[in-house]
């Protein structure tokens, strides 16, 4: 170690701005903004198109998984079932407008699968409703299909640039 | 403007306004205009404008990405001077609004006869009765001219951001979206004497006490303290002097006091009405004589305050005045580097073997106390004089107002610095390497066979090169680098001591010198070479200011090239403890009072020293070598980094494996074309720099070693990236963007699936 080097200011200097999320886990940051927001952009593709779509979501509490529900006569429904890889968009920045150094964003990778009537299926209705009360009678539709995301990855964005994988499967 | 307020006040109407639009030091100002008190004439521009400029430039954007790059507590100081001069060139970039800077140019106009001006800053809640901070903010005086007087205006609002107000955001409340800054614009008062007077002792002892303090010319030069005051100590309740001291002035031949008992008493009084005005005991700047006292400022007095632990009084220390820095670098240059030299030298050539313990205990003491001495040298006078290089951008940026804030580095280019003698010694062994192939297959034979006792290994070696044809040509030049360069500490290592480690660099050096490490500079415009850059600058100061840019010139490039011989010595000098000190440690072993694989590091000095001489003495315990410490990183299973961000030290893109060094067996490891990754690159360990494809550092700033020499090499550098050694491992694939700050963590195509 150079002895000549100063150290770094340390924790004394603290900006004293929104900062409480630093020391928090990965996990715990993407818990966090996962639960402040309802909405996500889900990314399908087909016919070597990109597509994408805002949807209501629900997260499980390991963050392994997500649920959305969709009409069958969408398009994304029939990308859907033409390639089951997708991606989930969810950020802040509708709470940071005006400082886009503090928005977080994750882009969550993974395969999406219709769940067909059963005990998988309510619990996950269930989970959606919870959040979404108001989508009661979409999320029990005859005409509407629910879909449950198996997340591979999380990729994590901070500071405008700063990126941070995170794969559930191989952690706690 | 809802509030009723302007762009501008006219200090005489400032009393009643809200220090939210005006600041601390107008309204105070502003008070004792209204309460018949002299102060220079003239008006304050409103923090409104100040917004306004923000609004129109989209600054406030710019203040957050500087901030926001990463969290303020893990940046070191010299990062923060980084972000508070981007921050100032991009206000500098902006023009002030058309509607304000009219209005500030009737304002100037109102006031014509007035021949320079002081543009001061005047930050809302910068002075209160609890605190004051002085000298956070910048000042402009005898500033001429309206467009002058616009260009101190941006540099006064910049300074709200200044790093010196950064260290104290907290205290301060800094907030990009709240904070504010407001300006004092004031007719220039050349009037004589001038001084300071305390309305209490600011060191806060004696409440009964008045400090006066007096020089012969304006105040600024006893604030930045150039010009010794006279002081006086008087009783505050009775005006008795307690205590006169003159100034040591070298050139001022009277020795009289320069002021009288009527000045005195006028200021006494002057600080007694002053605090029942303001309602706490004033630190008040004033100029003129007892029947024609100008105030310039009024502020709480800050007590002197030495926080344990708090350092940022030292850091402020490091930004010295022109002047300082002036007769810092005679000090530097002509006393204290030859000085360290020659110590360095005298210590290489004493013969230690010779010694008894005893005596060995003397030279290992001595040569401890003065790395001792030298690091506080190094700390209290090398340190402060490495800002001529911060000087000389700030001079240039100011001058030049150059898109890129660090374009001035270009005009260090070719400094003859020790470690470049010592980088073009490696250079021209690695050309006999490579004109010679049986003496290059011989050196990469020998360098791999390893040896568990390097002593040992390093004599077989050297035969080995011995018996070639040219190899014992190469075998001198060698061991006069290991000599000459490389008789330094490189942590608690002596690199001379690794000369297979040096060797195999070389032999790395020979195998890439086919590859034309010498590119041009990526992303630098051809045209800015130094000499380029040299017009630029006298172009853009024109004839009159032509000396005071060479002065600014000289002391930056003298700055640079001494910070980094500096670091170099110091290696030398730590060297020879170290190399006592491993005598000393032999001979304890082998007593068997100390144990075989006991650490040595240069901490250990005094300790072996007292068990060289207490001959009867038991087993020798060792203090722990001191390790910086850094931030701790908190990794969950599964999380990998994917872009890490620092700063863009040195423009340009590379890809390469990582390779990182932490040690000086690190250093012989290291390939061409691998992507140097470590903790800091230091002035000892720079030859390794135009082997890399790129590098990243923990160590964050741009003007730092690996930084400038990164960009001179056209290499491309990050720095300031927090736990990089911890989060790069060794082979991996890494790209390194010096444009944007950023390194990006596996290869650029991956299969975002593929682990399932």
């Amino acid at each position: 170690m150079n002895p000549h080097d100063e150290p770094v200011l340390g924790s004394d200097f603290e900006f004293g701005l929104e900062e409480a999320a630093r020391d928090l886990t990965l996990p715990e940051r993407i818990r966090n903004l996962v639960q402040g927001e309802r909405f996500a952009v889900l990314c399908t593709q087909g016919q070597r198109q990109p597509y994408g779509s805002v949807v209501a979501f629900a997260l499980s509490r390991d963050l392994r998984a997500a649920a959305f529900a969709t009409p069958m006569t969408t398009r994304k429904y029939r990308l859907l079932s033409e390639c089951a890889r997708v991606a989930l968009v969810i950020d802040n920045r509708g709470k940071h407008p005006n400082d886009m150094m503090k928005v977080e964003a994750i882009t969550a990778t993974g395969r999406a699968g219709q769940l067909q009537p059963g005990p998988e299926f309510d619990h996950w209705a269930g989970l959606l409703m919870a959040r979404h009360p108001y989508l009661k009678s979409f999320v029990r539709a005859p005409s509407t299909a629910l879909f449950r995301i198996d997340i591979v990855r999380y990729l994590y964005v901070t500071r405008f640039q700063e990126v941070r994988q995170w794969v559930p499967e191989s952690g706690g | 403007m809802g509030s009723g307020i302007g762009w501008v006040i006219p200090l005489e109407n400032g009393a009643d306004c809200d220090e939210r639009y005006i600041g601390g030091k107008a309204a105070k100002l502003a008070q004792l205009a209204h309460a018949g008190y002299r102060v220079p004439n003239g008006f304050c521009v409103t923090t409104l404008a100040y917004e306004r400029f923000l609004e129109v430039g989209n600054l406030a954007n710019t203040i957050r990405i500087e901030l926001g790059r990463k969290p303020l507590e893990s940046m070191r100081w010299e990062e923060i001077w980084d972000a508070a001069l981007r921050i100032r060139l991009a206000f500098l970039a902006v023009p002030i609004p058309l509607d304000v800077s009219q209005t500030i140019e009737a304002a100037l106009e109102k006031l014509s006869r007035v021949r320079a001006w002081a543009v001061r800053s005047s930050a809302p809640g910068e002075d209160s009765a609890n605190r004051s901070f002085a000298g956070l903010h910048e000042s402009r005086v005898g500033v001429v001219g309206n467009e002058a007087v616009l260009d101190a205006i941006r540099v006064v609002w910049a300074s709200l951001w200044s790093d010196a107000a950064l260290l104290y955001r907290r205290e301060l409340s800094l907030d990009p979206t709240r904070s504010r800054m407001a300006v004092v614009i004031q007719e220039m008062i050349d009037e004589q004497p001038s001084g300071v007077a305390f309305g209490r002792d600011p060191r806060g002892t004696q409440r009964n006490q008045v400090i006066v303090e007096a020089v012969p010319g304006l105040c600024g030069d006893l604030v930045d303290g150039m010009v010794d005051p006279d002081r006086w100590i008087l009783e505050r309740s009775s005006g008795e002097i307690l205590e006169w001291r003159a100034g040591d002035r070298p050139n001022d031949q009277t020795r009289d006091p320069i002021l009288e008992i009527d000045d005195l008493n006028t200021l006494l009084q002057t600080l007694r009405n002053v605090e029942t005005l303001l309602g706490w005991p004033p630190d008040v700047e004033w100029t003129g004589r007892a029947e024609r006292f100008t105030l310039l400022q009024a502020r709480p007095i800050t007590t002197v305050d030495q926080e344990s632990g708090d350092t940022r009084s030292w850091y402020l220390s490091l930004r010295p005045g022109e002047r300082r820095l002036s007769s810092l670098a005679e000090q530097v240059a002509q006393e204290l580097i030859p000085q360290l030299e020659g110590e360095g030298e005298r210590f290489a050539a004493e013969a230690l073997d010779s010694y008894d313990d005893k005596g060995l205990a003397a030279a290992i003491e001595e040569r401890y106390t003065a790395v001792q001495k030298w690091r506080q040298i190094y700390l209290d006078e090398f340190i402060p004089f490495a800002h001529g290089v911060r000087h000389l951008g700030i001079y240039y940026n100011d001058a030049v107002r150059p898109e890129d804030p660090y374009e001035f580095v270009g005009l260090l280019k070719g400094q003859r610095m020790v470690a470049s003698q010592r980088n073009q010694a490696l250079v021209t062994l690695a050309h006999q390497l490579r004109e010679d192939d049986a003496l290059k297959d011989t050196v990469r034979q020998a360098v791999h066979i390893g040896n568990s006792d390097p002593a040992k290994g390093w004599q077989e070696v050297r035969a080995k090169i011995r018996a070639l044809p040219r190899g014992e040509e190469f075998l001198r030049e060698f061991e006069d680098l290991l000599r000459g360069h490389m008789d330094v500490a490189y942590g608690s290592d002596r690199l001379a001591d690794r000369p297979e480690s040096i060797l195999k660099t070389v032999l790395e050096m020979a195998q890439a010198a086919n590859r034309a490490r010498q590119r041009p500079l990526d992303g630098v415009p051809a045209d800015t070479d130094a000499k380029a850059l040299e017009q630029r600058l006298f172009d853009a100061v024109g004839e009159d200011r032509r000396e005071e840019a060479t002065d600014a010139l000289t002391i930056g490039r003298l700055s640079w090239r001494l910070r980094d011989d500096d670091n170099v010595l110091i290696g030398r000098l730590e060297s020879q403890v170290l190399r006592a000190l491993d005598l000393g440690a032999n001979r304890l072993r082998a007593a068997g009072r100390l144990h075989a694989g006991a650490k040595v590091g240069i901490a250990a000095g005094p300790a072996v020293a007292e068990a060289l001489k207490d001959v009867r003495g038991g087993p020798v315990i060792l203090p722990a070598e001191l390790e910086t410490k850094h931030p701790s990183l908190t990794i969950t299973a599964g999380e990998t980094p994917r872009q890490l961000i620092g700063q863009p030290a040195a423009p340009g893109l590379a890809t390469g494996r990582v390779r990182s060094v932490r040690s000086t067996e690190d250093l012989g490891h290291f390939h061409a074309g691998e992507v140097l990754v470590c903790d800091a690159i230091q002035p000892t360990m720079t030859h390794l720099v135009p082997l890399a494809s790129a590098i990243v550092e923990r160590r964050g700033g741009m003007l730092i070693h690996g930084a400038i020499i990164a960009r001179e090499l056209g290499i491309p550098c990050v720095n300031g990236v927090p736990n990089a050694v911890d989060l790069l491992h060794d082979g991996e694939l890494v790209t390194v963007d010096g444009h944007l700050g950023i390194v990006t963590v596996g290869p650029p195509e991956f299969d975002l699936e593929g682990v399932t």
